[in-house]
């Protein structure tokens, strides 16, 4: 007992030097001349960024800011911080190690990120997905549904059950809108087709989201979509069953050669390259991203990916044009009329809604099976 | 109709089949007198010990030794300070929960685009996979129909050999393992780290044969369900099945109904499954108490107290 | 306090020490594996430590943090002295947060904060003490064991919070973001210093005191440990088991509840999906690490509340992922748990 003790006590005191001296270096490194000229850029993730989707997509744009602007810039970045006043002290902690650039990327970061803003007034911050702007918050994101549209078109026009399935994680508005797209870019080149909507209740649970592709696959769905954040593994289901997929966040082609269609895809980079340019050069206020900035097919924001092999030449064409009316401004696919599910009209005729009225979508359209109930 | 029945079967079975090895890692364990929360820890060890492995080797047989291996490791780690050091059983499996899922996480990170190619793909049996409805069963992956053997197996070593004996003489009494001249620690040991391989090996089948998938957290809660679905099986293997496929197949009704379109909040579907699992443990309620081991029923009722 | 002073060994400080080496252990073993990782684990452990305790900002977030674990670890001490293992502070939390921010943000939004905010701690209470009293009442009339009940109920009170959030308290305002309004301003609690601590941390703390002196001192908390000691025996004694039991369960979800209400009212202002997650567990966890002693589970709270803020910073500045806290707070715990009680000469 008295050896044991005698360990501990050493061990004690090891411990004691290391924080003794772990002090005194931080004191150090803080006053180093390197790191002082250089500004902080600071990344919050509601998930981690291995996983192959939203997470990956906006960390890899971290990745662009660090090789772009490297020189100028410490990138700082915290994983699985949720959305939650957590998000808040992630910031602040942020802005204490330095960061003076903040990009909080989850949607439900918003409100936490108004207060630290509010709080900091000399930093910038670029929300992804927000609604709500500040003095020094300004909020970009991208039209994703205009890629699900186009997805939705080479959906609609593979299907030989015109069923289609989409797992979705939470009905919220940008899951909503992307399901809706999808549902009216198929129905645009089939009028027959219907949408089958399950929701797992969770953005990465692979065992639900392989359940919830099994049981849309069983009920006679021949096309499956997503909105989950780790995606290989419904496309993975979906090729050992023969079925056809559609991916998100990323191009999973190689995971699916038989039964891969395309996909909606995020490109950060440039976009995060140029807001902390902006930021970096003081010209944030009264820039395009002082305020709700979009950017979609047109800006190269988001993009669909590559076909698969065994997509015919005549989907590919339709895509492909559909794809140049978005971008030259013919069409919309949001334009109404478009009704809901009851059948009620949401969107009125030849109303192509504002961004506000897009990104609060609450409803399934018609052609949808599924609920959303409240 | 006949699809929606078969899919509710086997997805019965597929949603179910990493609780039920769960289920059978957590009746080893409290039949010799301890209870391991930390089974969500060996589960998600074992998920990703398996992934990992065969990622790096190619081989999935390999995959289910080292899922099987981390798995058993953490209930290791668990034998020992509860027995050993006599810690507090409900607190040392939670927090080996928290270090396996810390663990996985940080050393998954590399793995999580890694590709396993077919891992351990579904296998049909000539003849049975052909019967109506119930056909599904038989065109799983090899660690399922493992599954379905194991509750036989698990019965008859704990039943019909005196090493099974033993084992639930530790949990019942200690005099009788003593009076073979054994030390009822050892066998406590052995129970506790057979229930994490267990665990690990339901890992694997989640991530190496149904998801072929590895992400961080995958298992989800699944390990903690299977420590209270053990009630329902009344610490039979023979009746774990109960248990895990209830809450597997209230996992796939619940798809099913969503996909009805019925104007019902997803959230309160995707309440189902725990909602009935709490049903079904109250109406076994009445006749749990006599078969709980003697042992274990003294940690229950008397290691709380301080 | 001269209570417990009176109590310690003259060789306290040799206990002190040893203790102190046990949870230095696996600091350094995880600081050596961070320099396998290429991490400078002196130069981070010495910012996780200043910019915690070195800054009156990161000791309030210290704070923070700590206060629902603070009461969530004295809410599974009080059960835990009644022999019941309530693995359920989560739900309990959350349905007691949801229960709170309802009250706030449909009845009480024009009341003045006298009135609302005790209010709302009674809604809380009143939610916390809904869900526990289910565990409760399933134990003492069908015999169902506490330990799994309250761990099935966590589940279903995050499909439940899912439900109310998205559903009938979802905020009009929100953009039909799942979230419920924020409460109005005089509801929510006094800040101290004008900083994120609230006066929160002091009910925290009273609270732990109170019913460290309850659980000690009183008719009642000598009832509930002999019940937990031997229900059979204190039956056999004429002691109301099941209605004791009941009652401590109720009493250990209300605390729980009013946890929540505290981080609504505190911290929040209003009730998301994710509120509070994992808070429950951790509370948990500083309950059994101090033996369900209310009073050594605030220092229990506090520390596993300074690991998380510290973590945070960790991530931060060495670019290891998050995960990396859960496994240094782990391996403390499991020391801390290895250590084990002191034995009693």
């Amino acid at each position: 007992m008295k050896k044991f003790q005698l360990r501990l006590t050493a061990a004690l005191c090891a411990a004691v030097l290391v924080f003794a001296s772990g002090c005194s270096g931080s004191g150090g490194s803080s006053s180093d001349g390197g790191d002082a000229k250089k500004v902080g850029v600071g990344f919050i993730f509601i998930g981690t960024r291995d996983d192959y989707g939203y997470n990956q997509a906006a960390y890899e744009g971290s990745l662009a800011v660090e090789e772009e602007l490297g020189d100028q810039v410490t990138v700082y970045r915290q994983e699985n911080i949720p959305e939650t006043s957590e998000a808040t002290r992630a910031l602040e902690q942020m802005i204490q190690q330095g960061a003076t650039i903040l990009f909080p990327t989850s949607y439900g970061h918003l409100d936490p990120a108004l207060v630290a803003a509010e709080e900091n007034p000399d930093c910038i911050f670029f929300h992804q997905g927000g609604l709500k702007t500040s003095e020094n918050l300004g909020t970009y994101f991208g039209t994703i549904w205009e890629s699900f549209y186009l997805c939705g078109i080479a959906a609609g026009m593979s299907t030989e059950s015109n069923q289609l399935g989409f797992v979705g994680s939470f009905p919220i508005p940008q899951v909503l809108l992307n399901i809706n797209a999808f549902q009216l870019g198929a129905q645009s080149v089939n009028p027959d087709v219907t949408t089958t909507v399950v929701f797992t209740g969770s953005w990465s649970d692979p065992a639900a989201g392989t359940n919830a592709a099994n049981s849309l696959i069983d009920g006679g769905a021949d096309v499956i979509a997503q909105h989950q954040d780790s995606t290989k593994t419904i496309i993975g289901v979906c090729e050992s069953r023969g079925v056809k997929s559609i991916g998100i966040h990323a191009d999973a082609s190689e995971l699916a050669p038989e039964g891969w269609i395309t996909g909606a895809v995020w490109n950060w980079g440039d976009l995060f390259v140029d807001m902390t340019k902006t930021a970096l050069a003081g010209e944030f206020k009264g820039s395009k991203y002082d305020g709700k900035y979009r950017g979609g097919l047109k800006e190269g924001v988001v993009d669909i990916a590559p076909f698969g092999a065994n997509v015919s030449q005549e989907i590919q064409d339709a895509v492909n044009e559909a794809k140049a009316a978005i971008i030259s401004g013919d069409l919309f696919p949001f334009e109404g009329e478009v009704r809901d599910q009851d059948g009620s009209v949401v969107i009125e005729e030849g109303v192509r809604p504002s961004v506000d009225d897009l990104e609060t979508c609450d409803y399934l359209v018609e052609g949808c099976i599924g609920s959303v109930s409240e | 109709m006949i699809n929606i029945l078969t899919y509710l079967f086997s997805g019965a079975v597929q949603s179910g089949t990493s609780v039920l090895y769960g289920v059978y890692g957590e009746i080893l364990s409290e039949r010799v007198g301890v209870i391991n929360l930390g089974l969500e820890g060996s589960m998600v060890m074992g998920a990703f010990g398996a992934y990992a492995a065969t990622a790096q080797t190619g081989s999935p047989l390999l995959g289910v030794l080292a899922g099987m291996l981390l798995g058993g490791l953490l209930a290791l780690i668990h034998a020992y300070l509860v027995i050993a050091r006599k810690a507090n059983q409900l607190a040392t499996g939670l927090t080996l929960m928290f270090l396996g899922l810390g663990i996985t996480a940080f050393f998954g990170r590399g793995y999580v685009s890694a590709s396993i190619g077919g891992g351990l793909s579904a296998i049909k049996i000539p003849l049975l996979s052909d019967i109506p409805v119930i056909g599904g069963l038989f065109e799983q992956d090899i660690l399922t129909y493992l599954s379905y053997l194991l509750g036989p197996a698990l019965w008859f070593l704990l039943f019909k050999t005196r090493f099974g004996m033993l084992l639930r003489g530790t949990g019942e009494s200690e005099e009788v393992v003593y009076a073979y001249g054994l030390n009822p620690k050892r066998m406590r040991y052995i129970g506790v780290v057979m229930g994490g391989m267990l665990a690990g090996l339901g890992g694997a089948q989640l991530s190496i044969a149904y998801t072929k998938t590895w992400i961080e957290g995958m298992t989800n809660g699944r390990g903690v369900i299977a420590v209270a679905l053990v009630i329902l099986a009344t610490w039979q293997p023979l009746k774990a099945y109960i248990g895990a496929y209830i809450f597997g197949g209230a996992q796939s009704l619940q798809l099913v109904l969503q996909q009805q379109g019925y104007d019902v909040s997803p959230f309160l579907l995707l309440m189902l499954p725990y909602l009935l699992t709490l049903i079904a443990l109250f109406i076994v309620s009445r006749r749990k108490r006599q078969v709980m081991p003697a042992e274990l029923k003294k940690i229950v009722e008397s290691s709380v107290s301080s | 306090m001269t209570a417990l002073a009176k109590k310690l060994p003259a060789d306290w400080w040799k206990n002190a020490l040893v203790w102190a080496g046990v949870i230095a252990v696996p600091i350094v073993a995880f600081g050596l594996f961070l320099q396998t990782q290429g991490v400078n684990a002196i130069q981070t452990y010495g910012t996780m430590i200043s910019s915690t305790l070195g800054t009156s900002y990161g000791i309030g977030e210290v704070v923070v943090k700590s206060t629902p674990l603070v009461l969530i670890a004295v809410a599974t001490a009080v059960s835990a002295k009644a022999g019941l293992v309530n693995v359920g502070g989560e739900g309990q939390f959350a349905i007691g947060a949801l229960a709170a921010a309802a009250a706030g943000m449909l009845l009480l939004q024009d009341v003045p904060g006298i009135i609302g905010i005790p209010c709302m701690a009674l809604a809380g209470i009143a939610g916390g003490m809904l869900w526990s009293g289910v565990a409760g009442v399933l134990k003492v009339k069908a015999n169902m064991n506490e330990t799994i009940t309250t761990l099935i109920l966590n589940y279903i009170a995050v499909q439940v919070v899912s439900y109310f959030v998205y559903g009938p308290l979802k905020d009009p305002d929100s953009f039909n973001w799942p979230q419920t309004a924020r409460i109005s301003s005089q509801l929510r609690l006094p800040s101290l210093g004008g900083g994120r601590v609230s006066i929160g941390i002091f009910f925290a703390v009273g609270l732990a005191v109170i019913l460290w002196l309850v659980l000690k001192k009183t008719k009642w908390g000598y009832k509930l440990r002999v019940i937990g000691g031997n229900p059979i025996a204190a039956a056999q004694a004429g002691y109301h088991v099941a209605k004791n039991q009941l009652i401590a369960m109720l009493v250990s979800g209300g605390l729980a509840g009013f946890a929540g209400m505290l981080e609504i009212c505190g911290v929040e202002y209003q009730m998301r999906q994710t509120t509070g997650t994992n808070y429950g567990y951790l509370g948990f966890l500083a309950a059994w690490m101090a033996w369900n002693n209310p009073l050594l589970g605030i220092v229990t709270a506090f520390i596993i509340g300074f690991l998380s803020v510290a973590g945070n910073t960790m991530e931060i500045t060495s670019g290891l992922p998050s995960s990396s806290i859960r496994i240094l707070m782990s391996i403390v715990l499991l020391a801390i748990l290895w250590k084990g009680r002191r034995k009693k000469a």
